[in-house]
């Protein structure tokens, strides 16, 4: 594009090309940033000027923000809800998907149809009755609710993209290991599995996120410490913070920095896997 | 062998469908049936009293209509400003300028990081006395225009869509990988044909696209229509109802032991999304196969 000279009207839109894209990397940026700042201010100077930088880089935020809120036990919490869902999840997903991509059974567009109405359902509609299963299961306020709600949750969008991943695969290579004498789940596990490995990545990475970042259930389904996840804890900071700004925008850094650390690692990955998720959805 | 595999069948969707049942079925038949009884706990009550929750939520209470109308405003900003807004970073980024990939991957970042953190930051940056909005306000001498940006009726309604509106990373992405999976001789020769990149953009790419941008819109009212924690965390819903939409109120209901009523409003969000779900397809040709 640069060999060839420019007309004004090109240049204009050049400038406004990069005009936007600086624009929206302000906006994405900005809000945490100044979060990340104001941890380190006083809460004196937090007060006096809510633009300037810190005079002096001090921890002792971070130090009274794990000192005031059980962070840590929130961000276990959360570990091992998003973890044990992630692999439920993609665990009996996976088993469906293939079942529905390479076998013929009675009522299979049948039951595929009804699954698929998980799609269609804005899941919200949906608390007041989520609530009475899981406290008729006596699961209220245990970590076994959300991991149950979140294999739930991340259902449609699993199913869809393993289904099509287990399609993918040539049943040659099924046939083949039939013929080698390996048994139904054998040939599941060890010659259909590793081969839907892109697949079973995606999928996994749309659930671990959507647990990770999920709000509504856990506000709806937990009530203690011992079972609260991560989103929770931040709007538990409002009330235990009141007056100690440098603590609150504190716990925010430390709630939201694992996640930009995680993702700037991985962000092929996940876009990737968002893409192939919407593609499927 | 037929025989023996129907078993591992049967054992293979098992645990997708109890899990469905539990958590979807189960919950979806509730909502319906309750919808129509009047059903609380303290006092127990569980009465059958047909359409009263539906002619109550549409003719007696007062809330409700405001919601249901912040809610399809929502709705409605989100499918169109939002999805435009982040189509138009990914029209500007399939070129690749300088520093495409640093956008894109930037703008990602609120998307991934969670709604509830996301809604923490915006309650401070918000916040009267020392947010960054009034500070920048002072900063630069316009002290007039300082609000309590979410605690004020005239501000609290866009204060809070702005929380939700700007972050298109999702939707960037998405195009942007459409734009970027198309064959670049198409593009090649619409520009050996003299066609200006707007042309380009216009004629050329935005039909590639169109069915990705579809996609986007339905995932953007999906997301408006299970929005919670962002309005939960900032205003709650306030002030007033200015700010509340059918989950929040839905959750409140629910919380106030009302259980009948708060089912005849999922009742009513499961047919919003329905109502737009299909309109979107008809919009964007979606259910055509080709």
């Amino acid at each position: 594009m640069t060999h060839f000279k420019l007309s004004p009207k090109q240049k204009a839109a050049r400038v406004f090309s990069y005009l936007f894209m600086a624009l929206c990397v302000l906006v994405a940026l900005f809000p945490i940033v100044w979060v990340v700042l104001s941890s380190f201010k006083t809460n004196r100077e937090i007060l006096s000027n809510g633009l300037q930088l810190p005079s002096t880089f001090s921890f002792s935020g971070y130090k009274q923000a794990l000192e005031m809120a059980p962070i840590l036990k929130f961000f276990v919490n959360s570990l091992i809800v998003s973890f044990a869902s992630t692999a439920l999840n993609v665990f009996i997903l996976a088993m469906a998907g293939y079942v529905f991509a390479k076998k013929k059974f009675r009522f299979k567009n049948l039951i595929f149809g009804i699954l698929s109405l998980s799609m269609v359902i804005p899941s919200t509609a949906l608390m007041s009755p989520v609530y009475t299963v899981i406290t008729k299961l006596h699961l209220y306020d245990t970590k076994m609710a959300l991991i149950l709600v979140y294999t739930a949750l991340n259902m449609p969008i699993s199913l869809m993209i393993l289904r099509s991943a287990f399609a993918a695969i040539p049943t040659e290579l099924e046939e083949a290991a039939y013929i080698d004498g390996a048994g139904f789940f054998r040939t599941f596990w060890q010659v259909m599995m590793p081969c839907a490995k892109g697949g079973l990545a995606s999928a996994a990475v749309l659930a671990f996120l959507g647990s990770w970042n999920e709000f509504t259930f856990a506000l709806l389904l937990t009530s203690s410490t011992s079972t609260r996840t991560l989103p929770l804890s931040l709007s538990y900071f409002t009330s235990q913070f009141s007056f100690n700004y440098t603590a609150m925008f504190a716990a925010i850094t430390i709630a939201v920095l694992p996640s930009i650390i995680v993702f700037s690692i991985f962000q092929e990955q996940v876009c990737s896997s968002l893409t192939a998720g919407s593609v499927k959805g | 062998m037929k025989q023996r595999n129907t078993g591992w069948i049967a054992l293979f969707l098992a645990p997708t469908c109890i899990i469905f049942l539990l958590i979807f079925a189960i919950p979806l038949v509730m909502v319906f049936a309750t919808s129509l009884f009047d059903y609380r706990l303290l006092p127990r009550t569980f009465e059958f009293i047909g359409f009263s929750n539906f002619i109550k939520l549409f003719t007696q209470d007062a809330k409700f209509l405001p919601v249901l109308k912040n809610t399809v405003v929502w709705i409605a900003i989100h499918c169109v400003l939002h999805v435009a807004l982040g189509t138009v970073l990914a029209f500007i980024l399939y070129k690749k300028p300088h520093g495409w990939k640093f956008v894109r991957v930037t703008y990602m970042i609120p998307n991934i990081i969670s709604q509830s953190a996301i809604a923490m930051i915006f309650l401070n940056l918000y916040n009267a006395q020392y947010g960054a909005l009034n500070s920048l306000l002072k900063a630069i001498g316009l002290e007039h225009l300082q609000h309590n940006w979410l605690f004020d009726t005239a501000t609290a309604f866009p204060a809070v869509t702005m929380t939700w509106f700007i972050f298109a990373g999702y939707t960037t992405t998405l195009v942007l990988a459409q734009c970027l999976s198309t064959d670049e001789s198409i593009i090649e020769a619409a520009k050996i044909d003299g066609a200006t990149s707007f042309q380009i953009d216009r004629l050329v790419m935005f039909p590639l696209v169109k069915r990705m941008i579809g996609t986007t819109v339905i995932m953007a009212a999906t997301y408006m229509l299970q929005m919670f924690s962002m309005i939960y965390i900032t205003t709650g819903g306030g002030p007033g109802v200015s700010t509340a939409n059918l989950p929040l109120y839905l959750y409140t209901t629910v919380k106030a032991n009302n259980y009948g009523y708060a089912n005849s409003i999922g009742v009513v969000i499961i047919i919003v999304g329905f109502i737009t779900m299909t309109l979107i397809n008809r919009l964007f040709g979606m259910n055509k196969e080709d």
